[in-house]
C-alpha cells in the first residue's frame, strides 16, 4: 500500500485522502483508515471503553502495564493483558450531506468522497465498538435513510449506500434536519457531515432541535482547500456549482473579503454551536480522514 | 451635407471589425471555474456576468468608435455648401447681356429667342431666366412660374461687361440646386469670351444648348484713352473687312475739347489727338458714333487726377500681428497722401480672399508662405500680371518651391538657403546700382552698410529679365528685381522682421521700405482706369475709396464728405469689342473642358471649406476621450 507520510518522522502516518480515494472498495478503504488509526495508538486512552471482558492476549513490549493480569501471571509466570469490549448503547447517526456543493474538490477528492469516507470510517469504526450506527444521505429532502443497527452485516448495508451515492441538488440543510430530528426516538449521537452552504441561522436551527431531543451532535464542516484559501490567481468567471450562475471575479481584488466572509461564517458556528453544545469542526479535504477520527474519538471520550 | 476630403482613408473603418472580431471570437478569455461557496464570493466586489456583458459591450462600442473616428479624422470630414439635390429637372435660359449685344438689333434678337426657350421648355421642366455678362445673375429663380420669368426677361437690358461664358455658365448651374436639366445659353457665341480664367463648371447632369442670336459685319471701338503729356490720345480700332471713317469727340468733364476725324482700313487702327489745354484734374472721354456696331465701346473715359496713398498686404505664416511687425511699424510712419494703408493676413485667409480684395491693394508682401492653397497662388499670380508690385522676403517662413509654383510662368528669380555664416561672420549689403529708385534716397550705401545679416540666401538669377540692385559683403545678391509683363518683383535675401539680421533696428530700414514700397506699387498707385466688372459700375468716372466705391456726388457736394476718395474711369473690356465669332461646337467643347476644371476647383473648395471647420480635430478629441472612457472601463474589468 502506497502511504503517504503527513507528519514528521516520529508522528502518526496516515493516508492522504488522495490516495486513499483511489484505493479499491470503500470498505477497503473504511478499514484501512480505522486500523490504521488504532494501530498506532499505542496509548490511547479510548481503548477499553467497555467493562465487558473479551480476551487474554500475550503482552507485548508498549502495552499499558495497568492492563496486565497480574494473577495469570502468578499462575503461569507469563504476562497476559486483559482486553474489553465496549458497550453498545449508543445510537449514532451518520448525517452526510449529499448535495450538489459537495461534489466540489480542487486536489482529486471531492467534499462527498472525502464524507462518504469519513462517514464510512466511523461507521466501521463504531460497528468495531458494538455501537448502532445509522445513514441518512441528504440534500434539500432525504435522499436516503438507513436506522441503527449494531449488527456487522448491517456495516455492509451503510458501505454499499455510502458506494452508491451520488450528488444531489442545492443545499437545504435545515429541512431534513427537522424532520430526522423528529424520526430519533431514542437519544443518540448525531454526526454531521456537511459544507454547510446554507444560511447558519436555518443549520443552527436545525442542530439545536438534535440537542432538544436529547442528543449528542457532531458536526464535520468539510471545506476544500481551495475554499479555505481561495488560490486563484487570473481573473475569472466563477459559476455556481450548484446553480450554474456565473460571477466575475478578479481574486487578488475578492480574495480579501471572501475569506473574511468564510471566516465569519466559521466564527459564527464555533459560537452558536459551541453555546448549544455541539461539537463543531471545521475539517480541510486535503487533510488525512485520521484527524477527524480522532476528533470523534475524543468528543466520545469527554461524554463518556 | 456631409463630405470627405480624403475618402479613402475611410477604408479604415473596416479596421472596426477588428475589436468586433475579437469581441466575437475572443470573448471567453476568462476561464471559467466550477466553484462551491460562492455564497461567501457574492459578498465581494464581483460583477456579474449579465452586467460584466453590458459593460464589454459599452467597451466594445467605445473601441469602434475610436477607430471609425480615427478614419474619419484622416478623411477629413467637412459640411460641404452643396445644397441637397432639389425635385425634377429644370430648364435655365441664361440670356447675354454682355457689351456684344448693344449693337442695334442683336438684344432684341436675344430676348425673342429666350422667349421662346421660355416658352417651349418641356412641361416637366421648372423654368428659371439669368442675364450674364462676367457672372450669371439669376433673375428669377428655377421654378414654375413661367409667366414671372417672361415679366422678368422684359425687364432685361444689354450691359457694358465682357462676356465670361464660364463663370456664366457656373453661376447658372448653381441656381439648379442639385436639379438635373439644362442650360439654354442665348448669346452671340463672341470668341473673346472663352478666354477669361474660370473658377468652376457645371454638373454633368446639365445640358448646354445654344440659340446663337448673330453679330454684326463691323465695329468700331475706342480701344484707348491715355495722357500724353498736354494731350489726350484715343485709339481707334475697326473690326471690319471693309475701309470706315469716323469722328473722335475728346471732352474733359463734360466740356468738349475737340474732334478729330478718322479714317480706318479694314481691321486698322488709328489714334485721335487732341491739346488738353493744360486741364490737369478731371474726367476726360473720347467718343465716336459707330451706328452699326457695339454702342457700348463707342465712349472711353480718363482720369487726370493724382493717385492715393499706397496700400500694402502682408501675408505671414499665420496672420499674427508680430510676423510683420517691424514692416508695419515702419510703414506707420508715413503720414497723408504719402502714407500707407497696412494689411496683415495669413496664407490660409489670404487663399480665402476673393479677387476684388486686392484690387485696392498696391504691393503684396511675402513674409510667410505657410498655409497659401492653390487658390491663394493663382491670386498671387493674378496679382502680378494684373499690375500688382510683390516683395519676397527670403526669410525662414517663406518656402521657395511654393513661390515657384505659384509664379513660375511670372517671376523666374528664385533662391536656396545656404549655410548660416560662421561665428562672427556676418555679411553687410550695399547697393549695386545706388541710382535706382529704391536707393536714391541713400545717395550712396550711407547708412546701409551697418546692417548686420547673420544669415542670407542665394538668389538664383534668370538669365533676362531680372537685375541685382544690391549684393551682400561677398558679391553675392541682396535684393533682385525681375520686371514681369504685370506687376514689379523684389526679392530681398534675407527676412524683414529682425530673425536673420538687424536690419528693422537699423535707421535705414525706414526709408528703405517706404522707397520700395512705393516703387513696387508705382504701376498699380497710378491705375486709374478699371474694366468693367473689376469694380461696381457702368463706364464713366467714379470715385472710389478704402475697398469701397462712392459715386461722384451730385454737383455742389463739398468734396470733403469723401476725403480719402479717388476718381477711376470704368471702360469696356477692349476685347469686348472684337466680333469674332466661334462655332457652335467649339462652344460645346469649351464645356466639356469645363467639367474637368470644375471638379478641380471643386476639390479647392473643400479643402478651404475643410480647413474652416476643422471637423477632424473634433474627431480626434472625440477619440482620445472614447479611448480614455475605454481605459477607465477596461481596467475596472480586470
Amino acid at each position: 500500500m502506497n502511504a503517504q507520510a503527513a507528519g514528521r518522522p516520529g508522528e502518526l502516518r496516515f493516508l492522504d485522502p488522495a490516495v486513499l480515494a483511489r484505493l479499491g472498495t470503500l470498505e477497503l478503504k473504511a478499514r484501512a483508515v480505522v486500523e490504521g488509526l488504532l494501530s498506532g495508538l499505542h496509548r490511547s486512552p479510548y481503548k477499553g471503553f467497555s467493562v465487558e471482558f473479551a480476551e487474554y492476549r500475550q503482552y507485548l513490549p508498549g502495552d499499558d502495564l495497568s492492563t496486565i493480569d497480574w494473577k495469570v501471571y502468578a499462575r503461569t509466570d507469563r504476562h497476559y493483558v486483559k482486553k474489553f469490549e465496549e458497550e453498545t448503547n449508543v445510537d449514532c447517526h451518520l448525517l452526510l450531506d449529499v448535495s450538489g456543493s459537495m461534489g466540489y474538490g480542487s486536489r482529486g477528492v471531492t467534499k462527498l468522497e472525502y464524507g462518504g469516507l469519513l462517514a464510512s470510517s466511523l461507521a466501521f469504526l463504531m460497528n468495531r465498538q458494538r455501537d448502532a450506527v445509522g445513514l441518512t444521505t441528504f440534500d434539500d429532502a432525504i435522499v436516503t435513510m438507513l436506522p441503527p443497527s449494531a449488527r456487522p452485516s448491517h456495516l455492509r448495508s451503510i458501505l454499499v449506500t455510502l458506494d452508491q451515492t451520488t450528488l444531489g441538488h442545492r443545499t437545504d440543510v435545515s429541512k431534513p434536519l427537522h424532520l430526522m430530528a423528529d424520526g430519533i426516538g431514542k437519544r443518540g449521537l448525531v454526526v454531521l457531515i456537511s459544507d454547510l452552504l446554507d444560511e447558519p441561522d436555518r443549520v443552527v436551527d436545525g442542530l439545536r432541535h438534535f440537542r432538544f431531543r436529547g442528543s449528542e451532535v457532531i458536526v464535520f464542516h468539510l471545506l476544500d482547500p481551495a475554499e479555505l484559501t481561495f488560490p486563484f490567481e487570473r481573473a475569472a468567471r466563477f459559476r455556481d456549482i450548484e446553480l450554474g450562475d456565473e460571477v466575475m471575479a478578479v481574486p487578488s481584488v475578492v480574495r480579501q473579503e471572501y475569506l473574511d466572509a468564510l471566516q465569519a461564517a466559521v466564527e459564527r458556528y464555533k459560537r452558536e454551536l459551541g453555546s448549544e453544545g455541539i461539537d463543531y469542526r471545521l475539517i480541510d479535504t486535503s487533510t488525512p480522514l485520521e484527524f477527524a477520527l480522532i476528533s470523534y474519538l475524543s468528543t466520545r471520550g469527554r461524554r463518556r | 451635407m456631409p463630405a470627405f476630403l480624403s475618402p479613402l482613408f475611410l477604408i479604415g473603418v473596416a479596421a472596426a471589425a477588428i475589436p468586433i472580431a475579437i469581441h466575437l471570437f475572443y470573448r471567453r478569455t476568462e476561464p471559467v471555474i466550477d466553484f462551491a461557496a460562492m455564497r461567501y464570493l457574492r459578498g465581494a466586489p464581483v460583477e456579474h456576468s449579465r452586467r460584466r456583458r453590458l459593460r464589454e459591450l459599452v467597451l466594445l462600442a467605445l473601441r469602434v468608435t475610436a477607430l471609425v473616428l480615427l478614419a474619419l479624422a484622416f478623411a477629413r470630414p467637412y459640411f460641404s455648401d452643396a445644397v441637397a439635390a432639389g425635385s425634377g429637372p429644370a430648364t435655365m435660359v441664361l440670356i447675354d447681356t454682355s457689351a456684344s449685344l448693344s449693337a442695334p438689333g442683336r438684344f432684341e434678337e436675344a430676348r425673342e429667342r429666350a422667349r421662346r426657350a421660355i416658352q417651349d421648355a418641356p412641361a416637366t421642366h421648372a423654368v428659371g431666366l439669368a442675364a450674364f455678362a462676367q457672372a450669371a445673375d439669376v433673375i428669377a429663380p428655377v421654378s414654375q412660374d413661367r409667366a414671372g420669368a417672361l415679366a422678368a426677361l422684359a425687364q432685361v437690358k444689354p450691359g457694358a461687361g465682357a462676356t465670361r461664358y464660364r463663370a456664366a455658365l457656373q453661376g447658372a448651374a448653381g441656381a439648379f440646386h442639385g436639379r438635373s436639366g439644362r442650360i439654354v445659353v442665348v448669346t452671340d457665341l463672341q470668341q473673346s469670351g472663352w478666354d477669361a480664367a474660370s473658377d468652376g463648371g457645371i454638373p454633368e447632369a446639365i445640358g448646354v444648348e445654344v440659340e446663337d442670336v448673330g453679330a454684326p459685319e463691323a465695329n468700331l471701338a475706342v480701344m484707348s484713352l491715355r495722357v500724353e503729356g498736354a494731350d489726350a490720345v484715343a485709339v481707334i480700332q475697326s473690326f471690319s473687312s471693309r475701309p470706315a471713317t469716323d469722328q473722335v469727340i475728346f471732352a474733359v468733364d463734360a466740356r468738349r475739347m475737340g474732334a478729330v476725324p478718322v479714317t480706318l482700313g479694314p481691321g486698322a487702327s488709328a489714334e485721335a489727338r487732341v491739346p488738353l489745354d493744360g486741364v490737369a484734374s478731371g474726367a476726360v472721354s473720347a467718343t465716336i458714333t459707330d451706328g452699326g456696331g457695339y454702342a457700348a465701346d463707342n465712349v472711353r473715359y480718363a482720369v487726370l487726377d493724382a493717385a492715393d496713398a499706397v496700400s500694402l498686404m502682408a501675408v505671414t505664416a499665420t496672420g499674427h500681428p508680430s510676423e510683420a511687425l517691424y514692416l508695419e511699424r515702419a510703414l506707420a510712419v508715413a503720414e497723408g497722401t504719402r502714407g500707407f494703408r497696412f494689411r496683415s493676413v495669413s496664407g490660409t485667409s489670404f487663399s480665402a480672399l476673393a479677387p476684388e480684395a486686392l484690387q485696392q491693394v498696391g504691393v503684396i508682401a511675402v513674409l510667410g508662405t505657410r498655409g497659401i492653397a492653390q487658390r491663394g497662388r493663382e491670386r498671387l499670380a493674378e496679382f502680378v500680371r494684373g499690375g500688382g508690385g510683390l516683395l519676397v522676403a527670403a526669410g525662414p517662413d517663406v518656402d521657395p518651391a511654393i513661390l515657384k509654383e505659384a509664379l513660375g510662368r511670372v517671376v523666374q528669380t528664385s533662391w536656396a538657403l545656404r549655410p548660416a555664416a560662421a561665428s562672427g561672420a556676418t555679411l553687410s549689403f550695399a547697393p549695386d546700382d545706388s541710382r535706382h529708385p529704391v536707393f536714391r534716397v541713400f545717395g550712396g550705401a550711407g547708412t546701409l552698410g551697418n546692417v548686420g545679416f547673420s544669415r542670407a540666401v542665394r538668389i538664383i538669377i534668370p538669365p533676362a529679365g531680372a537685375s541685382v540692385i544690391a549684393r551682400y559683403s561677398d558679391g553675392s545678391p541682396a535684393l533682385v528685381e525681375e520686371r514681369t509683363t504685370g506687376g514689379r518683383v523684389m526679392v530681398f535675401g534675407s527676412d524683414l522682421n529682425y530673425r536673420w539680421n538687424d536690419f528693422p533696428l537699423q535707421p535705414a530700414f525706414v526709408p528703405f521700405i517706404h522707397e520700395t514700397v512705393r516703387y513696387l506699387a508705382s504701376p498699380r498707385t497710378s491705375r486709374t482706369e478699371y474694366l468693367v466688372g473689376e469694380i461696381p459700375g457702368v463706364p464713366g468716372v467714379v470715385n472710389i475709396a478704402g475697398g469701397g466705391r462712392t459715386l461722384s456726388g451730385p454737383p455742389g457736394e463739398p468734396d470733403k464728405a469723401r476725403p480719402t476718395s479717388r476718381p477711376v474711369a470704368i471702360n469696356v473690356d477692349p476685347r469686348e469689342s472684337d466680333p469674332t465669332r466661334m462655332a457652335a461646337e467649339t462652344f460645346q467643347a469649351g464645356i466639356s473642358r469645363l467639367n474637368a476644371a470644375a471638379a478641380q476647383d471643386a476639390e479647392t473648395d473643400a479643402q478651404q471649406q475643410e480647413d474652416r471647420q476643422f471637423l477632424w480635430w473634433y474627431g480626434l478629441l472625440i477619440m482620445v476621450v472614447s479611448l480614455a472612457a475605454e481605459g477607465v472601463i477596461g481596467r475596472r474589468l480586470g
